[in-house]
């Protein structure tokens, strides 16, 4: 399953630290050790306030780790110089969340989805409209939209502008932040379709970050939970739900809402909230909502143990068995 | 108990809801689905009479235990919101005022709709209902903002507020879309016992199918305004024949479901 030569980007015990008001510190993610494969989607899901966003902010240097090393083909690129930072960019791409707010409002989409060209000095100014043309053709769009202003356009019409634009670089990874959380189902699934298709064409490295356990099975090869800035399970992506077996990861598939379940069983969502990441507790981040937490969860912190080929947990329960 | 007949509703003379239908008895569950646009939040917010920007009704009726609610005065509608209907917002948060503590806005929804009631008795009753909806600690709750609480803690505050009257009638627009998998459980779940536990009659606005099939007794699907597909939640999900509804259902991802790596 896991390929050494195919790695891409490897995280390597990634820490990072905000600081709060009052002296304290708030820890957005705790020693993630995670890696995306050449062609492979890597899905991250957990609860808002986990962390998975500030990981990914980290992957396309927009902030910087406390501690710890991503090393992309390699290299580490937390201590590269600026003017490598920029140029590692074009490597590195992102499409966010809201489509509403991604875009310059003044500008229209043939200039949007060319900027990256012309800033990094790919494609002179007279060769915008044909560039553009093949974008938009690339995402299943008419070539007639160039000349229009996002607010023209329709949210899931805006999120494939969005992915025109993250691609236009042609990128090795594609990150994915809740990219589909702003859209109706029936748009997201042809987005999802279209990122899918994109990446078996082009061989693209997709991180893709979802708080919906359903929607990330579908589409990634690996999936790592987060709880409380700590990956607490990765998992192969296909069949997910029912290989789990962290206790949040199966409260988490447990909670999913699905068309085909059966109406009478009752759902049972795991109580409680999670602790603040300004109070990390000592031992397990999952002890105060787990049934079945025990002494030495209070006290150690689990560590991720390989429990077959491609699969990791961090739970005592398990490991000690 | 709740009835909409053939409902038509415009916006500066353009209609955007046409030809509603909708019954819904005591202690039924009914959820409207549909796309962004489809014009669901347009109905609930009708049956409230809140409709925005200019919105009027053009045709048809919203009965409301026999009566009709369209001619209801001013005085009539503020003697009805808030204690035989309320409605729950997608985000709760967002509709309480950001620089006041939940105690005081809770505790001045009290005051409006009882006026012979002493503030301490008003203060005891928001914490009963704060933990009546499974938030302990009522009193660190009523002391805190807004922006203090997690989006879970805060749709059960809209959720305690709504309930205070025990309505007939609640209203919820989208009451879990703003939330986590985990959260939005806890959430299906307390709406759900609302109505086994006090009997009250709830529609939920959704476009979510999966929720909605699991809390619903009746679904309406909406696609531009006009109901395409209507009938009990067992019928919508297995047995319905209309392509839009397929379509939907197709489209919802689900852990059993098709693969696309």
């Amino acid at each position: 399953m896991l390929n050494e030569s195919n790695v891409v980007l490897q995280a390597n015990h990634i820490l990072k630290n905000f600081p709060a008001s009052g002296n304290r510190t708030l820890t957005a993610c705790n020693d993630v050790t995670l890696s995306v494969q050449k062609g492979k989607t890597l899905g991250i899901v957990g609860e808002s306030g986990c962390g998975k966003s500030t990981f990914v902010k980290m992957l396309v240097q927009l902030e910087e780790p406390t501690k710890g090393e991503i090393l992309f083909h390699g290299k580490n690129i937390v201590e590269l110089s600026s003017h490598e930072k920029w140029m590692n960019r074009q490597k590195i791409q992102m499409v966010f969340q809201d489509p509403f707010s991604a875009f310059n409002p003044k500008m229209k989409i043939i200039d949007i989805v060319t900027e990256p060209l012309l800033n990094f000095g790919r494609i002179k100014k007279s060769e915008k409209a044909a560039y553009a043309k093949k974008l938009l053709q690339m995402v299943e769009l008419p070539e007639d939209f160039i000349y229009r202003y996002p607010h023209n356009m329709s949210g899931g019409q805006r999120q494939r502008i969005g992915i025109a634009r993250a691609l236009s670089l042609e990128p090795e990874i594609l990150i994915c932040d809740e990219s589909t959380s702003a859209l109706d189902v029936s748009i997201q699934k042809t987005i999802v379709e279209l990122l899918t298709r994109l990446q078996r064409e082009k061989q693209i490295s997709i991180v893709f970050i979802c708080h919906d356990p359903a929607l990330v099975q579908s589409l990634s090869h690996q999936i790592a939970v987060m709880y409380l800035g700590c990956v607490v399970e990765t998992i192969s992506g296909q069949h997910a739900w029912r290989t789990a077996l962290h206790p949040y990861t199966k409260a988490l598939f447990g909670a999913v809402f699905s068309i085909d379940m059966d109406r009478s069983k009752k759902i049972e969502p795991i109580g409680g909230e999670a602790p603040s990441p300004l109070d990390v507790p000592n031992g397990c981040p999952f002890q105060n909502r787990c049934e079945h937490c025990m002494e030495k969860c209070r006290e150690k912190r689990p560590e991720l143990v390989e429990v077959e080929p491609g699969h990791q947990v961090a739970c005592h329960m398990i490991t000690s068995r | 108990m709740l009835e909409i007949k053939e409902l038509t509703i415009a916006y500066k003379d353009v209609p955007r809801v046409h030809d509603f239908n909708l019954s819904l008895g005591q202690g039924e569950i009914c959820s409207i689905v549909g796309e962004s646009g489809s014009g669901k939040t347009t109905v609930i917010r009708a049956v409230l009479g809140l409709l925005a920007g200019g919105g009027k009704i053009v045709k048809g009726d919203i009965l409301f235990e026999g009566k009709s609610m369209l001619t209801h005065t001013a005085e009539e509608w503020r003697k009805l919101r808030g204690t035989d209907i309320s409605m729950i917002f997608q985000d709760s948060g967002a509709m309480m005022n950001p620089t006041r503590r939940i105690g005081a806005v809770f505790w001045e929804y009290i005051r409006t709709h009882q006026k012979d009631i002493s503030k301490k008795e008003a203060w005891a009753k928001g914490i009963e209902m704060l933990e009546r909806m499974g938030l302990p600690n009522g009193d660190n709750i009523m002391r805190s903002y807004p922006f203090q609480l997690s989006g879970g803690m805060r749709q059960r505050v809209g959720i305690a507020m709504a309930m205070t009257y025990q309505p007939k009638l609640l209203l919820a627009d989208e009451p879990t879309s703003a939330l986590d998998v985990t959260t939005q459980a806890q959430i299906v779940r307390q709406m759900m016992e609302l109505r086994d536990n006090y009997g009250t009659s709830i529609i939920v606005v959704t476009h979510n199918l999966g929720v909605a099939a699991y809390m619903s007794d009746n679904i309406v699907v909406m696609k531009d305004g006009r109901i395409e597909d209507a009938g009990t939640g067992s019928h919508i999900l297995s047995n319905s024949d209309n392509d839009y509804t397929r379509k939907l259902l197709d489209a919802v991802p689900t852990l059993d479901g098709a693969s696309y790596v």
